[in-house]
């Protein structure tokens, strides 16, 4: 037995081994392409994504790291129970805008305005995926369908209030006001990281005990191994269906939430949209094959190959489509790898659980 | 072409599955291999298919050693395999799901599907076979599904044909069917390879008989050196258990009523149909599968809407609630398909005894999960139910496949409710397992409760029904006590017209 562990185990660090050699290959001869040093581009990708004076890029990545986390958190939830919610970009959206719109208008302490906010925005975010999960409960509009459907509506929504009823004219950009100032979120002393993360660290937290550790979370994941048995046991699969929805959303609200009080400050139109953090989530967690404890590790990854990238171009003079091209050949080789690994531990936990 | 299994063994982790077994099979003769559940005979096929490497052994065919790297290997040398659960893809047509893997390249690398099909009704024609080449396969019935996973290994020009449990869903006109296509390939000179449960099969066809118990190869031999109560005897490993008796009861209150309800069906509406189910008495419903019998079930469990009627639980009009409250008022289901609705195979075997119980007070702490009541009430239902698994935090995914039929059954009946409604409660079961069932039933009946038993098997119906409503295209066609009930009577309402005689058993 032992010896089947340790030969498993060597022959894992094998195939990693062989997939770095085929990332640094190609990367080589991608550079080697476009001319550029290779040594060079290297130490400027690594600084980027988690050097800087002090530690300032490390700050930006895991700051990014935060809102991917939070969404890949957000659509986990939705894929494990069975249920294709793509609408994450809408549910972010709408808590976003809910958070900055609330803030600017609720009266009262800074303190009270800052929680209140985000109580909407999740409250928005959730009512955002219920929708998608009542249009299909009640009209038989597939989740897939609805759910992406619906990211486009608010989008718009959300460009035309900041365009108009709500734009600050004096900054000549398409964005609202700045929220209170009382309001932002604080940085970690000493550092431009704000504490938005402990946020999502808290909702990644949630996400996994409620799947690992409750009865809804269990009953949830039956759902999302076989609908039909779930039904044909009598699990509660309409009600599950609209919990796990509303949960999704709500934590995609509050990454939202997050991105106005920690990081643009104010509603500014795309920016939750442009950078594809709703759509890096979905990445994040198909790579880990939907794991939780797995989920804002994923996470990271994406969020340092995205910044790392982005200094490569900066420093090192790549240019940004060769960076991006990159960027997908580390990610494409590192998910053979990734799901390669989980689905040989599963397999050998089947096969260890028959002996147990 | 001659096949040789030589010491055989496969382990998963510290659990050995087959354990050095040797064994031939010779062309032009059907090898019956039976064994209790989870004894080794799927994975042993398994081997000599490809799909599980051993840990020790070598496969010789004619002689010469071979080592599959794929299942593709082994039908290249002219193996074939029908699975004990089907591999067909539901949205294709038969045709295509024939070919798949196998198309004939015609110009331009296209499928050439026009010699597909001539070759196919070719060699259909030559076994006797009929069957419609372009419904979808997802419109078939299961005895269809068989036969075209039989036309699969035909056409691929499989010499050694692998059939495992062919027969556990087959009604016995499809049966009869079945095994005149395989009397053929006999004369033909194909190997044959049946694992079944059923004894009457084995001395019906079968040339040579090995039985397999734990993983070991007890008994090998020709048919005519043995007798059908040593190959029990050697199943099960002692003596056999004695023939039920059935004790008088008067039924009680009815506990299921069903009136005048029309569900909609694959071909048409189903109904309208009335029956009642009575405290204590098990009712057994008959009939060629698809004709409503299905219908009638979903209905009833809440699965499928009703288009009109009523039926009340316990007296309580349910017809629009959902399976979760139909379920708390008193109802358990053992599904017709158990890989599908009855488990949730990515799931450990806790998760899936757990999975729908009503006492949740009994496994949870305020929101949370008590694993470790969860672990032992898994474990009771393995211990009670005699479930041949590692444990209870096992995949359900990895238990052969009557152990996967005893924790349904066990997670339904031991819900306790005044209704129990069980499809086909013995589908690939082993006989000592079936007589443990079919105790379960008498014993849920003697004590009052209702059972609604559907069963394509005529045996079974017969053995345990105190009323057998036969179904036919939809309807009711007949009901017989259980006392006077035989097979003639049955066969010929099935079939509903007394002048229209059984199909033709070639
Ligand atoms: N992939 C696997 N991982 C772990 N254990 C397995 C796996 N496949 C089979 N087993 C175990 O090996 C044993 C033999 O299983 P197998 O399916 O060969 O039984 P079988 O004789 O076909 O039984 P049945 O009549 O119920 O189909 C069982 O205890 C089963 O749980
Ligand atoms: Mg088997």
């Amino acid at each position: 037995m032992r010896t089947l562990r340790e030969s498993a185990v060597l022959r894992e660090a094998v195939s990693w081994g062989v997939a770095l050699a085929w990332i640094a290959g190609v990367l080589f001869l991608l550079m080697a392409l476009v001319g550029a040093p290779f040594g060079e581009a290297l130490s400027a990708f690594l600084q980027n994504a988690f050097g800087g004076r002090r530690l300032s890029y490390l700050m930006a990545t895991l700051s990014r790291a935060a809102l991917i986390a939070g969404m890949a958190v957000s659509v986990m939830l939705s894929f494990r129970a069975g249920l294709f919610n793509i609408g994450g970009e809408g549910q972010l959206v709408a808590g976003g805008l809910v958070a900055a719109l609330a803030a600017l208008f609720l009266p009262g302490p800074p303190l009270f305005v800052l929680g209140a906010s985000i109580l909407a925005a999740m409250v928005a975010g959730a009512g955002w995926a219920l929708l998608a999960g009542l249009l299909q409960l009640h009209l038989g509009v597939p989740l897939l369908v609805g759910s992406l459907l619906l990211n486009y509506p608010i989008r718009y929504i959300a460009s035309y209030l900041v365009a108009h009823p709500f734009r600050d004219v004096q900054s000549g950009m398409v964005q609202s006001h700045l929220v209170p100032q009382a309001t932002w979120l604080p940085y970690f002393p000493g550092t431009r990281l704000d504490i938005g993360i402990l946020f999502i660290a808290a909702a990644s937290l949630f996400a996994i005990i409620y799947s690992h550790f409750t009865l809804h979370g269990y009953h949830a994941r039956m759902n999302g191994l076989s609908p039909a048995f779930a039904r044909t046991v009598g699990l509660p699969v309409g009600k599950l269906t609209l919990q796990t929805l509303a949960m999704s959303g709500a934590i995609a609200g509050l990454v939202g939430a997050v991105a106005v009080f920690g990081v643009h400050h104010r509603y500014i139109d795309g920016m939750l949209v442009q950078p594809l953090y709703a759509w890096t989530g979905i990445i994040a967690v198909l790579l880990v094959g939907m794991i939780p404890w797995a989920v804002p590790l994923s996470g990271l990854f994406f969020a340092a190959i995205q910044t790392g990238a982005a200094g490569m171009e900066r420093s090192a003079g790549v240019p940004k489509e060769i960076a991006l091209v990159m960027q997908a050949v580390i990610i494409l080789f590192v998910a053979s790898r990734v799901s390669g690994a989980l689905v040989a531990s599963s397999e050998r936990r089947a096969g260890g659980g028959e002996g147990a | 072409m001659r096949v040789a299994l030589c010491g055989i063994t496969v382990r998963f982790g510290a659990l050995t599955a087959v354990e050095d077994v040797s064994l031939a099979i010779e062309p032009g003769e059907v090898h019956a291999v039976v064994g209790e559940n989870g004894a080794g005979k799927t994975t042993l096929m398994n081997v000599l298919f490809g799909l599980v490497a051993p840990q020790a052994g070598a496969i010789r065919l004619d002689g010469q050693d071979r080592r599959w790297t794929s299942p593709q290997d082994a039908i290249r040398h002219g193996l074939g395999m029908v699975h004990q659960h089907f591999m067909l893809q539901e949205s294709m047509s038969v045709l295509e799901n024939i070919v798949l893997c196998a198309e004939p390249a015609g110009r331009f690398g296209l499928v050439d599907f026009s010699a597909a099909r001539s070759r196919l009704r070719r060699i259909a024609e030559q076994h006797g076979i009929s069957l419609a080449l372009d419904r979808p396969v997802a419109r078939l019935s299961v005895g269809e599904r068989q036969v075209v996973e039989v036309l699969k290994m035909l056409y691929r020009q499989a010499e050694v044909l692998i059939l495992d449990e062919p027969t556990s869903v087959l009604t016995p006109q499809e049966k009869d069917r079945l095994f005149a296509t395989l009397r053929s390939f006999r004369t033909a000179g194909k190997a044959i390879v049946l694992i079944t449960h059923k004894l009457d099969e084995v001395m019906e066809l079968a040339d040579r008989v090995s039985v397999m118990r734990a993983g070991r190869l007890v008994w090998s031999g020709r048919l005519s050196q043995t007798s059908k109560e040593e190959i029990a005897r050697g199943i099960v490993g002692g003596a056999l258990p004695p023939a039920r008796q059935r004790a008088v009861r008067t039924p009680g209150e009815p506990v299921l009523a069903v009136r005048d309800l029309e569900v909609a069906g694959r071909s048409g509406a189903v109904g309208p149909l009335s029956l009642r189910v009575h405290a204590g008495e098990i009712v057994g419903i008959a009939g060629v599968a698809g004709n409503g019998q299905g219908e009638l079930i979903q209905a009833i469990t809440g699965l499928a809407p009703a288009l009109s009627g009523e039926i009340a639980l316990c007296g309580r009009p349910v017809t629009h609630l959902d399976v979760e409250r139909r379920r708390r008022l008193g109802m358990s289901y053992i599904p017709e398909d158990r890989q599908r609705m009855g488990l949730a195979l990515g799931a450990t075997v806790s998760e899936n005894a757990n999975a729908g119980r009503d006492d949740r007070r009994a496994f949870t702490r305020g929101p949370f999960l008590d694993r470790a009541a969860m672990a032992r009430f898994a474990s009771g239902l393995i211990e009670r139910f005699r479930i041949r698994v590692g444990g209870p935090s096992a995949l359900a995914a990895t238990m052969s496949g009557g152990n996967k039929q005893k924790l349904v059954v066990g997670r339904e009946l031991a819900r306790n409710t005044p209704l129990v409604i069980a499809e086909n409660p013995t589908w690939g079961v082993d006989i000592g397992a079936i007589d443990f069932i079919h105790g379960e039933l008498m014993r849920m009946r003697d004590e009052g409760h209702a059972v609604l038993l559907v069963s394509t098997e005529l045996d079974e119906v017969m053995a345990l029904s105190d009323r057998i409503l036969v179904m036919y295209a939809g309807a009711i066609a007949g009901e017989v006590a259980g006392t006077e009930a035989d097979r003639e009577t049955i066969g010929r309402m099935m079939t509903s017209r007394a002048h229209q005689a059984l199909p033709e058993v070639a």
